[in-house]
């Protein structure tokens, strides 16, 4: 909702080489950005928890008939802790600031989970594939200095350098291997029970130290984790880069990428990997000649034993690095009633529309793929000092997705909220994503 | 500062309005305790597959009319079949290509040796060409669920009918439970 908000330094953050409307800037500590999102693709708290009916196992079964290893659970939070800016010359723009971030994805685990609510007995030689598991999850804190630069009066380019502070992450998205039963005529038994190439790895770095310390105090962990946020333990590096060219006066195209960046988890690393191949006809008994005090032979002890020693599980503790999610921005903007400006010739200022419409084109790069999202919307300066934009967006949790940001500024002082999917807010039971921003902040401009 | 307030106060009051329309409606989250899982799980059990040597003493090649085996299933001690088996259902099928009868003992025992319940059947003679078959289901549900939870012996015996004489041919088994859960 803030892309391309040309008078919010919000908007840097997310395209660092927009056009913005501002000479300086600084956020109130801790309030000039909290944001809040979650989100479910496939299912929503009314599909399982409807008052209608008491029927809840039925609409569990309908719902996981319905949903796919596709569909997907998503939480992102950030809460902007420092953010400050400032002009310098004529064309640059210096900011910077230390975010702090949770991310957390996760694709539906149908196979598993089918297997988990329903069995195998009505699945005869069906694959239930691990690779299903799929889920990454991380806090962060982000230290960023970026630089805007208008090259001429048509194009501006920016970017941002990030530094991350890992405090916590997982991440098991290249899991592998099958478990099946296939019916055996003439075999030696009804069945063949098999796991195929089981491959499952979970990665996990900040965990292992808060695992080992069970009595820890809430002030002992928070010291941790404040203490991991200044790169106590593991670090990333990344980048923002992206344009706006003003192909007309009124017309404009820009385009950005956030977080093209790699964490490097080094410290309080613990990996989890579970592997190996089995199959099984069951168990066979040999009848053997025994004397009344001899023991028969031991087939479960020698049937575990086989099973431990082709299917393994470790614990390691090498380093591993994870890419960020990527996030990509592309959009147009179309401008309309050009803004009267002062009369007065030391202003240099070039006149502003005040009604914008433009289609932003965004998404996020996945474990399995990239999420994308539409939005058309509205932008109008009502005055120079309140602004709101009317948004309008598709994506993979909604296709009636209605978006609001209002944005005011009184002297120096500025408030924004923005509020994705209102829709959604009027019964969050029958909502698949919710999201909500809001910050304060002192912005200067030249008028 | 009167502007400043009631801006701020107007940011408030939407963004308090959006968090008290923003309330979970026609849900009841009660239900949470009703999901059930119920998985209905398909698994081999025991098979094997016998000549006449399996009838025979291995020193004095002498008739052994009757042989046994017991295993342990360790897995029907398991806190899942504990907590969540409504429903079993096992199923033993013998292919007998003796010339001989044979009475056939499945005896299922709990940890001390005691037997929970047993299913018993004669298994008729057959031929190489055309040999017989006997397929047995065995359905334990309602309160004689918790035999099945106590077992954790599978005893097998079997019992050759008939003196001995030319016993050529073989019996083959195969066995597999229909396990099915609520948690």
């Amino acid at each position: 909702m803030l892309y391309n908000v040309d008078d919010l330094p919000q908007a840097l953050l997310q395209n660092p080489g927009t056009r913005i409307d501002f000479t300086k800037h600084i956020g109130i500590p801790f309030f000039s950005q909290i944001h809040l999102f979650a989100g479910s693709t496939g299912v929503n708290a009314y599909d399982i928890f409807s008052d209608e009916n008491p029927k809840v196992n039925q609409r569990v079964q309908s719902v996981m008939d319905r949903i796919t290893s596709g569909d997907y659970f998503s939480v992102n939070e950030q809460l902007e802790i420092l953010s400050f800016g400032w002009k310098i010359g004529e064309r640059g723009y210096i900011s910077a600031g230390v975010y702090q971030e949770l991310d957390v994805f996760a694709y539906f685990p149908k196979d598993p989970a089918l297997l988990a609510f329903e069995g195998n007995a009505e699945y005869i030689g069906k694959d239930f594939k691990f690779s299903d598991a799929n889920f990454s999850g991380e806090v962060l804190t982000t230290y960023h200095v970026g630089f805007n630069y208008k090259l001429d009066a048509k194009l501006s380019v920016g970017g941002r350098f990030k530094l991350y502070s890992g405090i916590f992450n997982t991440e098991s998205t290249e899991n592998d291997g099958v478990f099946r039963t296939l019916e055996t005529p003439g075999g030696p038994n009804f069945y063949r029970h098999e796991l195929d190439g089981l491959d499952v790895v979970v990665n996990t770095s900040g965990y292992a130290s808060l695992k080992e310390r069970e009595g820890m105090t809430v002030d002992q962990a928070v010291a941790e984790l404040l203490s991991r946020s200044f790169f106590g333990q593991n670090v990333g590096v990344g980048v923002d880069i992206g344009f706006n060219y003003r192909v007309t006066e009124q017309f404009a195209v820009n385009a950005s990428i956030q977080d093209l960046g790699l964490m490097f988890h080094q410290k309080d690393v613990e990996n989890y990997r579970y592997f190996g191949s089995y199959e099984t006809n069951g168990l066979e008994p040999l009848f053997p000649e025994l004397n009344n005090n001899q023991a028969t032979i031991p087939y479960w002890e020698v049937f575990e034993e086989q099973l431990d020693a082709n299917l393994k599980e470790e614990t390691t503790y090498e380093e591993y690095n994870t890419w960020r999610p990527l996030k990509f921005n592309a959009s147009f903007e179309f401008g309309t009633g050009k803004s009267i400006l002062p009369c007065d010739y030391l202003i240099s200022k070039k006149p502003r529309f005040m009604n914008l419409f433009g289609m932003l084109v965004s998404g996020v790069n996945r474990s399995k793929g990239p999420t994308y999202g539409v939005t058309a919307y509205w932008d109008r300066k009502v005055t120079d000092n309140l602004r709101f934009r009317l948004a309008y967006g598709i994506d993979d949790y909604s296709l009636t997705k209605l978006g609001l940001m209002v944005s005011s500024r009184f002297n120096n002082f500025n408030i924004y909220l923005a509020a994705n999917d209102i829709i959604g807010y009027t019964n969050l039971a029958k909502a698949n994503s919710a999201s909500l921003q809001f910050g304060m902040q002192f912005i200067f401009k030249d008028l | 500062m009167f502007p400043l307030k009631s801006r701020l106060i107007s940011f408030i009051a939407i963004g308090l309005s959006l968090i008290m329309t923003s309330c979970f409606k026609d849900v009841d989250f009660e239900q949470a305790q009703d999901i059930k899982l119920a998985p209905d799980l398909e698994v081999d059990l025991l098979f094997y597959e016998l000549n006449e040597n399996d009838f025979l003493d291995s020193e004095t090649n002498a008739y052994t009319q009757v042989i046994r085996d017991t295993v342990r299933l360790e897995f029907l001690d398991d806190e899942y079949i504990q907590d969540g088996l409504m429903y079993a259902e096992f199923r033993f099928r013998h292919e007998n290509s003796f010339p001989n009868d044979i009475k056939s003992k499945i005896r299922f025992l709990d940890k001390g040796g005691r037997e929970q319940f047993n299913v018993n059947y004669d298994i008729p003679a057959g031929s190489i060409d055309s040999p017989s078959v006997i397929d047995t289901i065995h359905v334990m549900e309602g309160s004689d669920i918790s035999r099945v939870r106590r077992s954790i012996q599978m005893v097998l015996e079997l019992e050759m009918l008939g003196d001995g004489k030319n016993i050529k041919g073989g019996l083959d088994f195969s066995s597999k439970g229909l396990f099915r859960f609520e948690f």
